[in-house]
């Protein structure tokens, strides 16, 4: 009788079943717990390993130079040691000593020495020896050739360029890289929902038909109804996963820096091993300057929405068309093929995304979710190439909502023999 | 008064032609039974009664509008193939159907817990679908199509899957909501259950209508010689009846029709006390089984010739 209470309580239905879930709430509160804990792997593994190399190595000094210096460095690592080399062996076959450093006595010429151990151990050690060993061998060199002490302050301290960016407040730290980064993120986590929740539709569809519950709702209200009923209603499931993730990630930022510096207290031997490369120090300012725009974020909630609402409406046609999930591998293809293509583009894109691939891949509305949200987070893309990513995006959807309603209403009754491409398109055509 | 009007409506999938032109009138308040084997056409119409899919030519009319969505919440529909939300709990399974059918929650609510404890299923609310015996979840889908007040309940194979005793059951909810004044329409193979329920009838063979109307008025134009016999003893009588066509066959019970009718009763019982001992003779109208397949065999053979 009132067609709008129908489409509301299908969206109902689907939208309350699903949040209410176990699944769903776990899946929820765990996915950012396990996000988060990735990257406190990888920056405890990163500190751990430059940190601690368990080896602790004598050091035979036959420049009377160097050796001192690398000590120096680090006292817990190395010692300088006079014993002959054969007693030194001798100690490793013992298991007295972890091993030694023998720098020849040619060795502020061709900078070659050698390293004995008992084996094992990685590689972690030699590369730390050798960064080691390598920045005082230049420094003493210079030293000893007289060169100009600006010149020694140059090779010590690197080069570092400061991206700064204009704008009408004036000059600001430039981020691009960390934009540029967040931008692969946030294409990354669209590609993700749109999976997931265009693989949900699909399942939701084979249920009813599988299960044959799709004759009883038919009875009920048109088909029409019930394909965006579902669709809208796993949408707003997805919406309030974003928007809860969005609003963690908010707070996460916000009190990011406090909390980064809890985790990672700054070293100042570290922060010096580890010149010019992002250093915990670096990260902690990063994470308080960086302000996420709104229009990120509004891009972000619309291109995943788009891109939900594109895919999951012909995921709902595939799901219309097959008796069970196994059967839908081959049908899916055409609509797995574009969500795959652009993450083939995202690095390019995010390292160049002012340019012609781009834009160009950018606006064809099949990749526009994926790869818009990458160029706006990256660089600053023209209004005019957003609103025309817009009206396209849209347009595709409405087209494919038309094209999939049509195979949905006669692939719900169609029950028997799989089905090719060529019966979509003869349902696509029998279908009024 | 009809309250279902089919004009000579078809449809076809691809080259298959489901339904050929058929008409029928449903009369409100009554119990009409859907016949025909299967593949003839009869879920097709059903679905094209309840809106699911559409004529390509010839019109519904339901209380003499033209069918269509408007009418869905006034209709109920069983199909044979049920089918619930395995998942969900029986009373939020029933909610749902109710509200699709435009009933609010807690009207629904209330006709639901009235339902469960009319068929026997009260305390069952709580739990999910895929806890119940197959036979549960047909009550459950039973009462789910019922919790609109529906005018019109469609019921495609209703006791399938229903034991003796809850077959019963739904036979005298069934008569109880035609005395409500509901109109019920009752797709079924079992004959019987169509000569103790049905009014009219509509026979279906390969998407036409070939036989329809009040079930007394065909059984009567189809004469009183069919004689039903119980015996005991040698059954060989039979090659000695004269064009015998047997009907139906079992141990001490045989249904048998002579073509030939000039033979008297008196010759057929003659013949019969030669080897067996009879129990009762009775010649009676024909039931609805031998009146199906005598129906579709004829008009098969029709067709092949």
């Amino acid at each position: 009788m009132n067609t709008k209470s129908k489409i509301w309580t299908i969206i109902s239905h689907e939208y309350l079943s699903r949040v209410k879930s176990k699944g769903f709430i776990i899946g929820t509160i765990l996915a950012p717990l396990g996000f988060l804990a990735i990257i406190g792997i990888s920056v405890l593994v990163t500190v751990m390993s430059k940190e601690d190399t368990s080896k602790k190595l004598a050091i035979v000094d036959k420049t009377n130079l160097i050796g001192a210096k690398i000590v120096a460095l680090d006292t817990s690592k190395y010692f300088i040691t006079d014993l002959p080399v054969e007693t030194l062996k001798k100690q490793i076959l013992d298991g007295t000593s972890d091993g030694f450093f023998l720098i020849p006595a040619d060795f502020m010429d061709n900078g070659k020495a050698e390293v004995y151990t008992g084996g094992g151990g990685g590689i972690g050690y030699v590369e730390a020896l050798e960064n080691n060993s390598e920045e005082i061998l230049i420094r003493e060199k210079l030293y000893q050739l007289n060169a100009d002490p600006t010149i020694i302050k140059i090779v010590e301290r690197g080069v570092s360029i400061d991206q700064k960016k204009v704008t009408i407040e004036g000059e600001k730290e430039d981020f691009t890289q960390i934009y540029a980064v967040l931008g692969y993120i946030l294409g990354f986590a669209i590609y993700g929902l749109m999976f997931a929740y265009g693989a949900m539709v699909m399942r939701g569809v084979i249920e009813e038909k599988a299960n044959r519950i799709i004759e009883v709702i038919a009875s009920s209200a048109s088909p029409f109804q019930i394909m965006m009923g579902k669709v809208l209603g796993i949408g707003m499931v997805g919406l309030t996963q974003v928007l809860f993730w969005l609003l963690l990630g908010g707070i996460v930022l916000a009190s990011g820096g406090t909390i980064a510096s809890m985790f990672i207290t700054p070293d100042p031997a570290l922060t010096q091993g580890m010149a010019g490369q992002s250093n915990p120090n670096e990260m902690i300012n990063m994470l308080n300057q960086i302000n996420i725009s709104p229009g990120i974020i509004i891009g972000f909630i619309y291109y995943f929405l788009i891109g939900y609402f594109i895919y999951s409406s012909l995921f709902a046609a595939v799901g219309s068309a097959v008796d069970q999930e196994q059967d839908a591998a081959q049908l899916q293809m055409p609509i797995t093929i574009p969500i795959i293509i652009p993450i083939l583009f995202i690095t390019n894109i995010m390292a160049n995304p002012d340019g012609t691939l781009a834009t160009v891949l950018s606006l064809i509305p099949f990749f526009t979710p994926i790869l818009m949200i990458v160029r706006i987070a990256a660089t600053s893309v023209p209004a005019w190439q957003i609103i025309l990513s817009v009206v396209l995006t849209i347009g595709t959807f409405f087209l494919c909502l038309w094209v999939a309603s049509k195979i949905y209403r006669v692939g719900i009754l169609m029950y028997g023999k799989k089905p090719s491409f060529k019966d979509l398109a003869k349902w696509f055509i029998m279908a009024k | 008064m009809s309250i279902i009007k089919v004009e000579n409506i078809f449809k076809s999938f691809g080259n298959y032609n489901a339904v050929n032109d058929i008409s029928f009138k449903v009369e409100a308040g009554k119990i009409f039974g859907m016949l025909g084997p299967n593949g003839a056409g009869k879920t097709t119409t059903i679905r094209m009664i309840t809106n699911i899919i559409f004529p390509d030519k010839g019109n519904i009319f339901i209380k003499d509008q033209i069918a269509g969505p408007t009418h869905q919440n006034i209709i109920a529909y069983l199909p044979e193939e049920r089918g619930l939300y395995k998942k969900l709990k029986v009373i939020e399974q029933l909610i749902y159907f109710a509200q699709l059918k435009g009933i609010s929650k807690q009207t629904a609510l209330d006709r639901a817990k009235y339902w469960l404890h009319k068929m026997g299923a009260a305390g069952w609310e709580n739990k999910k679908i895929q806890e119940l015996s197959k036979g549960m979840q047909q009550k459950v889908q039973f009462i789910s199509t019922m919790l609109h007040d529906p005018e019109i309940i469609i019921l495609d194979e209703p006791f399938s899957g229903f034991d003796p005793i809850n077959t019963e059951l739904l036979k005298s909810i069934i008569i109880e909501m035609k005395d409500a004044g509901k109109t019920i329409i009752l797709s079924t193979h079992v004959m019987e259950q169509v000569e103790q329920l049905c009014d009219d009838i509509i026979l279906i063979n390969k998407g036409k209508a070939v036989l329809s109307g009040d079930v007394r008025n065909i059984k009567k134009s189809y004469g009183k010689d069919t004689i039903v016999l119980e015996f005991d003893g040698d059954d060989s009588f039979i090659q000695n009846l004269p064009n015998c066509r047997i009907i139906s066959r079992t141990q001490n019970r045989i249904e048998f029709k002579l073509e030939d009718n000039t033979v008297s009763s008196k010759q057929i019982l003659s013949t019969i006390m030669e080897t067996a001992e009879i129990y009762s003779f009775a010649k009676v109208e024909p039931s609805l089984h031998e009146i199906f397949i005598e129906v579709v065999a004829h008009e098969n053979m029709k067709k092949e010739n």
